[in-house]
């Protein structure tokens, strides 16, 4: 490092303040809900190559520090002072923008006529096309029906507004103005941030400031390795899953192999799934992406979170990702929905560091944002009020020492919900239990953080209730050494009622007159032995209400009745429990058992080989050939049951095996033929 | 009016000490301190006034006593989880209002984030029938037997307070005060509170945590406030008492037993009410105030010399959406830690030695190196005339502490140490004031800071230097300012209508009205109000937005406007703050309102800030010392405060020395002494030019 300690200590401050004053500035000026109330928006500077150097802390998306605006800068050229470049394409940015309605913009920043830093901003825009309002669907199966794509242009030429670009933006969204608005208050944001840096370098000088661009980003890598080390050396595979993409009911597997040496990690996700046709791709361009690197910065702050938020801090990580999966997708993959498979990379990646640090890794959280959507009936203009009922979250998964968080969990998005009366004021509905789920967390030494409980009817006949970004379904949020998994998802019509009827995962629901709909969001996983478990912390529960009587006794063994614990009763129950198996590190519940006990490693690696090898234009129709048994046979909305998947194996290996016969150039197969 | 003789008394009782200004009829002040008693927090008050009144100056042009009174004892048991033992009665379907709170998980990026434990544990909250619809109309209601069972279980859970929440109660407080009507009728004596009677506000979370703070403090504060009183009355037969609050005003003993939640922040708001008061008279429009105490430092802004308020403020973790005075608060203080961490980077808090173990120079146990210690260090601190000789301070150990930061640093000495340290701990409090300025929208080259508290002096012009302020205005008692603030607050008390989500056409149905009744409801309030005034007036705002925004700005509206029902004034007022913020404003008919504010101030005699003396003579130091600074010791001249006349001038290198705080003033600055006492302390140059 090239700064004295005290020195970079200070520069350290003043960029990472500058950044946040950039964010301050933009939440105050931004003109939609996306930035006032979601602060779906971020700020940065970055050095000369396009990392990030300083990013705001409390404010805004966290978790975007490790994104490179080097593809976007070199794609546009020269640069002047008062330049600023706008772009959302995920594939020529190379991953800058993750997804379309991410207007993102870089401006060079000049101190006198030397080009010495850029700063870049993004704000999650209303609108910016495509086949559905808003822009964002699962069900878009290509990019071009996910709105405008803007390659990387100058919007701004020296401090003016090119009213080409501006036209096109205009044209091709549904909410010109807000966008225009929130553009606005990004370029504001952009010409702020120069003057901080201007000042900067006016109290520190030039070489000063040109050497703490280095330095920032080598200190934060340095203590972050050192962080990385608490990790032991070793090889840490681990997979999870989404429960399906929404087209089709074949569960996505997301696979890593973790390598850490000396503090230095490899993640190779070779044996993840293919993209699919449904917006859920990542779009990383095969470089080392913020999205996909989210778990271990929450790593290294869970150590210490003075740590700079840097592109530094990944300085230790690299990335292997095949193209043509879901964690790099090949244009024109759709990626609106991005965020349902971040969730599941981060508990991939938790399980392979849960192997490598059992005693301090928590088990799986509930690990998903479910906005429940009500859509009231078209009013006498055609226009239909739709307002997000609650967003709604599950429990934390349980760690060494401490139960799971109930009714939200860690991860790089904290959001906030809607008071009730708010909700009630925007759309006539009445919401009829907001809270936690008892009995959902999962049972263990700590308990998972329980799941939580939305029911609610409209008053409006021709209501319909939309559920975005439903998973966990299926596959339990897992425990750990002992510890039980979460409770899966649910939803049910009338609940307790005569006519209660579960739905599974909706897309869309009509409600009847007087019918109540209730979403159940899962629990995290456990910790331990539930046997185990603290008599008194059980009897809490109880008392709270989270853990009913009766799961007291068969989930923990403890003889619990009108508020008081029957010690002698607990005792003998628990004596007679049978010692879990030490082996079994995780507890993945029955469905991933049964689909695992005939989809394993080897049979899906085996699948995605042989997809790969084809033309990418050919892929997903050679796909749904091979795997045409369990796509004709699978039904997301029931169980998966042992026999049944064997007998599709079994169809499914056939096709397998012809496959790969066929793409051996000499093979038996062949020469029959 | 004021009987001429009255004595008034601004009392402000912190954690360490119970600060008392005395302001006689002249405008003449008498400052005092007490140590603080958390074991019998009126004793020092009572201690201390006692003291007061028998003064022979005192007591001689005095008739008749005022005491203004504010206290952390609400705040400090809410903070450290001692309130009183509350139960929750909450619409059916809701029990975990509190749990959930607003859903955000602190620390969020932690992979072992907790949640904080709910105000109420969810074992205390009980579910009624009882619930309104978003018009207001009652659609549930308890039967008899219900409440026989609700009560019954209240019973056996055997509160000090009781909370009710219901839903949608914020459109009238007639259904919780039915429910409260029917569980008192069962359970005489229980002390309740109704969330839509403290603050009728949309969003049930915050309107809960605003009940449940209420309840938690309410025992406690009636039983201090009682006590209080008795104590008082034994001193003066016509003594009169009335306790500051959140809001800058000040509340009479009955308003403060029925809504104690008013008084909790009442410390920070006492002192940005008397910077506000003396930026006016000093001719400063942007001003900062900067209360550096052992923990933290309080920051408020000042505009046009006025006070902002907030309705977005905390107490601990828990969100506040009644209207408060805006002081945000820094983790860095005279307590801060110097920490170097394992890449060898020098680090200075967030941990904080507090004032227990404190700095290392204390004597009291602390080992490790603080802020404080570093003042020392550079000679800037007297270390043998400590707050006016009271504590006498370790050097040799403090230097130590600071010598082992030196050789780890591979800095020549433990003074080069503790400048690098204090250079660091000056960016993190610039870099923090920035940014809460970025927030409010302010332009930080424009504020002048006005520092209090036992550190503020002596940090102040360090930080305007890094920060590029003009300047700063130390005023006179500077360690006793939120007491000087008490005396100066008017009688203030705000009130609030939601009207839902209200569309342009139905705003005249609905905003005349709610301003009419509250306007009743606060001259009823203010003719029962038992206060000595000089008049009063009405502010009159609403948070409006346009159609299809989802957030709101407080907008103010003025009296002739609400007078003459001139609606497309109310929608100009709007539109202008809009566009003044966001470059464009739309039609009258996108305007939507959500509620009605009024408050109402009636203002109390105005204290005449004494005069100093001019200066006589040449301006004389008392002494000179070495003082550590840029990398070597520089002669500084010593001078005492009380010496010092109005229109004095001196450059520095200086220190300006009081008995319970030191102002430094570095080389490049210079002081000019205003005739209210006022230190201004500006560049020298710019003094030049």
């Amino acid at each position: 490092m090239k700064l004295d300690p005290v020195t970079l200590e200070i520069m350290s401050m003043k960029l990472s303040a500058a950044a946040s004053e950039m964010a301050y500035f933009l939440k105050r000026t931004g003109r939609t809900l996306y930035i006032k109330e979601s602060e779906d928006f971020s700020t940065a500077i970055a050095n000369l190559s396009g990392k990030f150097v300083a990013y705001p802390q409390n404010v805004g998306v966290s978790g975007f520090f490790d994104l490179d605006c080097g593809p976007a800068i070199q794609a546009v050229g020269h640069l002047d002072p008062g330049d600023v470049i706008l772009t959302n394409h995920p594939y020529m940015s190379k991953g800058l923008a993750t997804h379309l309605p991410d207007l993102t913009v870089i401006r060079p920043f000049f101190h006198g006529d030397k080009l010495v830093a850029y700063g870049w901003a993004f704000v999650h825009s209303a609108d910016v096309g495509g086949r559905v309002p808003s822009s964002i669907s699962p069900s878009n199966s290509d990019i071009f029906q996910e709105g405008l794509m803007i390659p990387p242009v100058k919007l701004v030429r020296k401090g003016e507004i090119d009213p080409v670009v501006e036209g096109f933006l205009r044209s091709n969204c549904r909410t010109p103005e807000p966008n225009m608005g929130d553009v606005r208050a990004m370029l504001a944001a952009m010409s702020l941030g120069e003057k901080r840096v201007q000042r900067i370098i006016e109290q520190h000088g030039l070489e000063t400031f040109e050497n703490s661009l280095g330095d920032v980003i080598e200190y934060t890598a340095l203590k972050s390795r050192e962080i990385f080390r608490k990790i032991p050396d070793g090889v840490y595979e681990f997979n999870d899953f989404l429960d399906d993409d929404l087209v089709s009911p074949i569960p996505i597997r997301i696979r890593v192999k973790m390598t850490v040496s000396d503090g230095l990690i490899d993640l190779d996700f070779d044996g993840t799934d293919l993209q699919v046709a449904a917006a859920y791709n990542i779009p990383t361009a095969g470089i080392r992406h913020a999205q996909l690197t989210s778990w271990l910065t929450s790593f290294v702050l869970t150590h210490d979170k003075t740590v700079p938020q840097n592109a530094g801090m990944l300085d230790p990580v690299s990335i292997h990702t095949p193209k043509g999966t879901v964690l790099h997708p090949i244009f024109p993959a759709p990626v609106g929905v991005r965020h349902a498979v971040v969730h599941r990379v981060m508990d991939t990646e938790n399980g392979a560091l849960a192997q490598a640090l059992p005693e301090f890794m928590p088990a799986a959280c509930a690990g998903l944002i479910i906005p429940t959507v009500l859509a009231e009936p078209e009013d006498a203009n055609g226009d239909r009020n739709v307002v997000v009922v609650e967003p709604m979250v599950g429990g934390g998964g349980a760690w060494n020492g401490h139960d799971g968080p109930d009714g939200r969990h860690s991860g790089p998005v904290s959001i906030g919900n809607n008071p009730i009366e708010v909700t009630e004021t925007g759309a006539a509905v009445t919401i009829l239990r907001y809270g936690l789920r008892p009995d959902s967390g999962g049972p263990g030494k700590w308990r998972g953080g329980t799941g939580m409980e939305l029911t609610f009817k409209a008053k409006r006949l021709g209501s319909q209730v939309l559920g975005r970004g439903m998973d966990r379904f299926r596959f339990q949020p897992w425990g750990l050494l002992g510890g039980k998994p979460g409770a899966q998802a649910r939803t049910i019509l009338n609940m307790g009622r005569e006519d209660e009827r579960d739905l599974g995962k909706i897309d869309v629901v009509d409600l009847g007159p007087n019918d109540t709909i209730t979403v159940l969001t899962p629990g995290g996983g456990g910790y331990g032995n539930p046997f185990e478990r603290d008599v008194e912390a059980v009897l809490w529960d109880v008392k709270r209400g989270l853990v009913s009587d009766e799961a007291a006794r068969t989930d923990y063994g403890v003889v619990v009745g009108g508020g008081v614990v029957d010690a002698a009763a607990t005792e003998a129950l628990r004596a007679g429990q049978p010692k879990p198996d030490a082996d079994r590190m995780f507890d993945f519940g029955p469905q991933r058992r049964i689909w695992e006990a005939v989809f394993d490693d080897k049979l899906m690696r085996r699948i995605v080989a042989v997809v790969l090898a084809q033309p990418s234009g050919g892929r997903k129709a050679f796909r749904n050939r091979l795997l045409a048994p369990l796509l004709k046979a699978l039904d997301r909305y029931r169980p998966l049951e042992a026999e049944e998947l064997a007998e599709l194996g079994r169809d499914v290996t056939r096709n397998l095996e012809a496959a790969e016969a066929a793409a051996r150039p000499n093979s038996e197969h062949q020469a029959a033929a | 009016m004021p009987s001429i003789g009255t004595l008034r008394v601004g009392i402000d009782a912190g954690g360490t000490f119970t600060d008392f200004v005395a302001v006689l009829p002249n405008g003449q002040m008498h400052y005092h301190k007490e140590p603080s008693n958390p074991a019998d927090p009126s004793a020092p008050v009572e201690a201390g006034l006692r003291g007061l009144l028998q003064n022979e100056a005192i007591a001689s042009q005095t008739r008749g006593l005022l005491v203004v009174h504010g206290t952390t004892i609400g705040l400090n048991a809410v903070l450290q989880g001692k309130g009183a033992r509350t139960v929750v009665l909450v619409t059916r379907g809701l029990r975990d209002l509190l749990e959930i709170e607003r859903g955000r998980l602190p620390n969020h990026l932690s992979l072992h984030a907790v949640k904080p434990d709910p105000i109420v544990s969810r074992d205390l909250v009980l579910e009624i029938s009882a619930r309104a619809d978003s018009t207001g109309e009652i659609t549930d209601f308890p039967t008899a037997a219900e409440f026989d069972a609700v009560c019954e279980e209240i019973g056996r859970l055997a509160p000090e307070a009781v909370a009710i929440v219901l839903v949608n109660a914020y459109i009238s407080p007639k259904l919780e005060a039915a429910v409260e009507r029917e569980i008192k009728a069962r359970i005489p004596g229980l002390l309740v509170t109704c969330s839509a009677s403290v603050w009728p506000e949309l969003r049930e979370y915050e309107r809960a945590v605003i009940a449940c703070l209420n309840a938690k403090v309410h025992p406690l504060m009636e039983a201090y406030l009682q006590s209080l009183e008795t104590r008082i009355a034994g001193l003066s037969t016509t003594a009169k008492l009335q306790l500051s609050t959140s809001s800058g005003g000040v509340l009479s003993l009955s308003g403060a037993l029925e809504r104690p939640i008013e008084t909790m922040l009442s410390g920070p708001a006492s002192g940005t009410v008397a910077a506000s008061r003396l930026a006016r008279d000093l001719g400063i429009s942007s001003g900062i105030t900067f209360d550096m105490g052992g923990t933290s430092a309080d920051i408020a802004i000042l505009t046009d010399a006025r006070v902002e308020f907030t309705t977005s403020s905390h107490i601990g973790a828990l969100p506040l959406m009644m209207p408060v005075i805006g002081v945000s608060s820094i983790g860095a203080g005279g307590g801060s830690i110097l920490k170097i961490d394992s890449a060898g980077l020098l680090k200075v808090g967030p941990e904080s030695a507090g004032s227990r173990p404190g700095p290392v120079a204390f004597g009291l146990g602390g080992t490790q190196a603080t802020v404080t210690d570093c003042y020392i260090a550079l000679g800037i601190i007297d270390p043998t005339n400590f707050l006016g000789g009271r504590m006498t301070l370790d050097v040799d150990a403090a230097l130590a502490a600071l010598d082992a930061v030196a050789k780890r640093l591979g800095l020549p000495s433990p003074q080069a140490a503790a400048e690098a340290a204090l250079s660091i701990a000056t960016v993190g409090m610039s870099t923090e004031l920035f940014k809460l300025l970025a927030q409010g929208g302010h332009d930080p080259n424009e504020h002048v800071i006005m520092p209090f508290g036992g550190a503020g002096p002596t940090q102040a012009v360090m930080l305007a230097d890094d920060a590029g302020l003009p300047g700063i205005a130390v005023p006179p008692a500077a360690a006793t300012f939120c007491a000087l603030g008490a005396v100066m607050a008017d009688a203030r008390r705000d009130y609030l209508r939601s009207i839902g989500q209200t569309g342009w056409y139905d705003l005249p149905a609905k905003i005349w009205s709610a301003w009419s009744e509250m306007r009743a409801e606060a001259d009823a309030w203010f003719a029962a109000e038992d206060m000595t005034v000089c008049g009063h007036r009405f502010e009159y705002q609403i948070d409006m937005r346009y159609a299809g925004q989802s957030h709101n700005m407080i907008v103010h509206v003025d009296e002739e406007v609400v007078a003459s029902k001139n609606l497309s004034g109310v929608a100009e007022a709007f539109h202008k703050a809009h566009e003044a913020l966001y470059d464009f404003r739309e039609t009258d008919e996108k305007v939507e309102a959500v509620s009605v504010r009024l408050s109402i101030i009636a203002m109390v005699p105005e204290v005449a800030l004494a005069t100093l003396a001019p200066h006589q003579g040449k301006v004389e130091p008392s002494s000179h010392r070495k003082i550590f600074h840029r990398g070597g010791w520089v002669e500084s001249a010593v001078y005492q405060r009380p010496s010092l006349g109005g229109g004095a001038v001196f450059a520095g290198p200086a220190v300006v020395e009081q008995s319970d705080t030191t102002t430094w003033v570095p080389p490049g600055w210079t002081v000019t002494v205003h005739p209210t006492g006022t230190l201004l302390i500006n560049r020298s140059n710019a003094d030049e030019a």
